[in-house]
């Protein structure tokens, strides 16, 4: 399998704070790996600097054997990176369906075909029935679907999901987990941070974990549950893996 | 600011009653019958006037429309690229005898200029940053054609030659002016309703509503937002050229002022922000309303109309911030809903 | 070379005059994060205001301050209350225009019930200018300043030293993290606008005797103060003071090497240039304008 994504000892500071301390990792085409860790720990600047929307202060990233060179966000969607938002970004003005439809229109020249495009990828994730909605009306954990939504519809080679489970229901859980799972097999290679550790445990046959900016472990998620520096990591927070 | 998002599915046949985002609705039609009689039919010189200007102000709302109401870049400017292409036309066509015809096109080239350049130098500028700057822009415009007395004729203003000819752009009849408009008004409608159902259209949506989430789609931020006040100025400016060649005068004072620039936001905003039917409400309100206040109060309409516009726009964008164009919609889903 | 002293010292303390009806305007910036398009619109009704107590009272306006100040602070209250605060959670675009079309209202309610004509305060303290040094300068320009400087001193302490100034920086910090700790944020948005307008009213009572008042004065003054307050920092009042001088001196210079006409453009110039090249000006907190506002 061929490499897809590589992170260069990557720093990025802000002011005296190092949000990225020196990140090193490869992630291979077809994989599914997870990303925890604390609050804090810089999980969201990662996947900033991967998507393009901050530049990093030193280190690179090398997306299908090509540096990116601080690239722009919209450069990495047209590349074939999507990325999820944590507080979910929606077109306040645009349905439900036009807001995936514009993610599809990077592909799909006119609107129509967008919207037909968009309208699967919605039956996908579970939203079918909120095609016509204004997005104003729908909950948190509708919202994040949509944001599932947009990423996909990009036809991205590699996804960024940042905390897509938040204020879903259990049976929701599962169906989003399903929906992760088989990402790979549609030739679509997932990063995915996670806060619902037990969807993620289960799910991701490779997982890394991120601490105060730096890459603390790398590995089966059965062998992370017994590394003394990520429980330490995680000292205080609730870990149940199923 | 759009109306409620578009219906997917209608009760009635293929057409549409109310305008919608790529189609053409019945309302549209009817109005489109409408502006053909106003054209044909044999009104009062002033009457005429009315139309001409309203027609006029269409399309100049219109234009603001793609920067201001699609784009999201409000401002408060665009008498500046009005100006430009009005002195652009006019100085050409007075000194090197070159038609309107022609001259309008250079106008407006050189208005988009002005714009791209504006929009790149601000590139950074959100929110009333972004809007002051476009203030600042167009004093800069007008105090530049103020002083620059020897191109302009400065304070004193520029007039245009009344000999009518077609290669003039100067007409007898005032229905030659009204189709002249009419036309340039049908032509940005156009333009305006294509961009809307557009690809491009939804790019400068996303962007305008939320430019991080829309750059993450592959949208370029800047280069959509530069294309869309591009455009703007573009069509504002030959405006410009054509309002030239019907009022016959252009002063700085007049041309490229702040209340000039404050009507073209007001129109849209008034009709409904960021649809394509909404300018064109905005300006066939207010401007009728505009002409016959100021024949009833005469000088004292000076301050009478601003006024009650003034008034008028807080009141709106307080309690209907989607315009007229908005509440036509919501009126039209409260009967859809109330019919079993 | 003593032209060019007397020209920026003259420019400095216009300067702060400018600087003093700007300061409402980056205060009402920093702490409810709008612009008030009606700026000019409150100078132009406090200068009024002051000229009238003048006309019908014999009041000169420096006295006048006493009546003018609480009236546009209670001004401010009315239009906050309208206008401002129901514009507040909707998208910033409504209050943009909304404020400007109270701009537009004042200006052609004054057009229509005053007249056109320019109206002046007679001199009141002799006409005659003061030597300052090795300068000369009206004593009317002298005590704008001192009240200009006095007014920052005043505000900058009131900020550090009371509760109120610190819910009010707390508020500018972080509006959502503040109600939390308790500050009444709405009480401290309507009384930061109600402040700038009445720091406008000030300002006014201290230029009537400088300026001519008409009905659409407001424009004139209150593109400067939108300068003024880019150019020092969208927040800062010490930036405010600054970029008033900063203007008072720009213009002085090229009125008096250029042309009159082309002291407006150049300064619309260095606002331009502010914007390219640091928009959050002299003494304003970087990334601000790029931001903007959060809807």
């Amino acid at each position: 399998m061929t490499t897809l994504l590589e992170v260069r000892n990557l720093i990025r500071t802000f002011g005296a704070l190092n949000a990225v301390a020196g990140v090193s990792f490869s992630v291979r085409q077809g994989e599914l790996v997870g990303l925890i860790g604390p609050n804090g720990a810089g999980k969201s600047t990662l996947y900033n600097l991967i998507a393009g929307a901050i530049a990093p202060t030193s280190g690179e990233v090398v997306f299908k054997d090509r540096p990116v060179g601080g690239w722009k966000p919209y450069q990495a969607a047209r590349a074939g990176v999507a990325r999820t938002f944590q507080i979910p970004k929606p077109y306040r003005h645009l349905s439900v369906l036009e807001n995936v439809a514009l993610s599809a229109m990077l592909h799909d020249r006119s609107v129509a075909a967008a919207c037909e495009s968009a309208q699967a990828i919605l039956a996908d994730v579970g939203l079918a029935d909120y095609v016509d909605a204004p997005v104003g009306n729908l909950t948190v954990g509708l919202l994040k679907r949509l944001e599932v939504a947009r990423a996909l519809a990009l036809r991205p080679s590699l996804v960024l999901f940042d905390e897509i489970m938040a204020g879903l229901t259990p049976s929701e859980v599962k169906g989003m987990t399903s929906l992760v799972a088989g990402l790979p097999a549609r030739g679509i290679t997932v990063i995915w941070v996670e806060h619902v550790l037990y969807a993620i445990m289960k799910t991701a046959p490779r997982i890394m974990v991120l601490h105060r900016g730096e890459l603390i472990a790398d590995g089966a998620p059965e062998v992370l549950v017994k590394d003394p520096a990520v429980i330490k990591a995680y000292l205080g927070e609730e870990t149940s893996v199923a | 600011m759009d109306a409620a998002p578009p219906r997917a599915k209608q009760r009635s046949g293929r057409w549409r009653l109310l305008p919608e985002r790529g189609t053409v609705s019945l309302f549209e039609l009817v109005l489109l019958a409408v502006c053909v009689a106003l054209v044909a039919a044999p009104l009062p010189q002033y009457l005429q006037d009315v139309v001409i200007q309203t027609f006029l102000w269409a399309g100049l709302a219109l234009a603001w429309n793609i920067a201001g109401g699609f784009a999201g870049l409000i401002s408060f400017g665009h008498a500046a690229f009005f100006g430009i292409g009005a002195y652009t036309s006019s100085i050409l066509a007075a000194n090197y005898g070159l038609t309107p015809w022609i001259g309008l096109w250079i106008g407006g080239v050189l208005s988009t200029a002005f714009g791209a350049v504006l929009t790149l130098v601000c590139a950074r500028l959100r929110g009333p940053f972004f809007i002051l700057s476009t203030l600042a822009a167009a004093e800069v415009v007008r105090i530049a054609a103020l002083n620059w007395a020897t191109l302009t004729g400065g304070a004193e203003g520029f007039s245009i030659l009344p000999i009518a000819s077609i290669a003039n752009m100067v007409f007898e009849s005032k229905t030659t002016y009204a189709a002249l408009m009419l036309g340039y008004f049908l032509l940005i409608y156009a333009i305006t309703k294509t961009v809307e159902g557009s690809r491009y259209g939804y790019y400068l949506f996303a962007a305008r509503d939320d430019e991080e989430a829309a750059s993450a789609a592959g949208v370029n931020p800047l280069l959509a937002r530069t294309g869309a006040m591009s455009l703007s100025a573009f069509l504002a400016g030959i405006g410009g050229s054509l309002f030239a060649q019907y009022f016959l005068f252009l002063d700085p004072t007049h041309v490229i002022s702040p209340e000039l620039s404050f009507q073209f936001a007001l129109l849209p905003a008034l009709g409904g922000l960021g649809t394509a039917i909404g300018p064109v409400l905005g300006s066939f309100v207010i401007t009728p309303l505009s002409e016959m206040l100021r024949s009833y109060f005469g000088g004292a309409a000076a301050g009478l109309h601003l006024a009650i516009y003034g008034g008028v726009l807080v009141v709106v964008m307080l309690y209907i911030p989607s315009g007229i164009a908005g509440a036509l919609q919501r009126l039209a889903e409260h009967r859809r809903k109330g019919t079993p | 070379m003593t032209t060019v002293g007397q020209l920026v010292f003259s420019g400095m303390l216009i300067g702060g005059i400018y600087a003093l009806m700007s300061i409402g305007l980056t205060l009402i910036f920093g702490v409810l994060r709008i612009v008030n398009f009606a700026h000019g619109e409150f100078l132009m009704i406090a200068m009024y205001g002051a000229w009238a107590m003048t006309r019908y009272l014999g009041l000169n306006p420096y006295y006048s301050i006493v009546a003018i100040v609480p009236a546009m602070f209670l001004f401010g209250v009315v239009v906050h209350r309208l206008i401002v605060m129901p514009a507040l959670d909707k998208p910033h675009l409504v209050v943009v225009f909304a404020t400007m079309g109270l701009s537009i209202l004042m200006q052609n309610v004054a057009l229509m019930v005053l007249s056109a004509d320019l109206q002046d305060v007679p001199p009141i303290l002799g006409g005659r200018s003061f030597t300052f040094g090795p300068f000369y300068a009206k004593p009317e320009l002298l005590i704008g300043f001192a009240v200009a400087v006095a007014c920052t001193l005043g505000l900058r302490f009131m900020l550090q030293a009371t509760y109120l100034g610190k819910a009010i920086r707390a508020t500018v910090q972080d509006g959502e993290a503040a109600q939390l700790m308790g500050v009444p944020v709405p009480r401290i948005f309507l009384i930061t606008f109600a402040a700038g307008s009445a720091l406008v009213g000030l300002s006014a009572c201290v230029m009537m005797p400088l300026f001519s008042v008409f009905p659409t004065v407001g424009l004139n003054f209150v593109l400067i103060a939108f300068v003024i307050v880019v150019l020092g920092g969208m927040g800062s009042i010490e930036g405010a003071l600054l970029g008033g001088i900063c203007i008072g001196i720009v213009q002085s210079l090229s009125s008096y090497y250029i042309a009159p006409a082309f002291g407006q453009m150049f300064f619309f110039m260095l606002f331009l240039l502010v914007m390219i090249f640091r928009p959050a000006g002299l003494l304003g907190r970087k990334g601000e304008a790029t931001l903007g506002i959060n809807d």
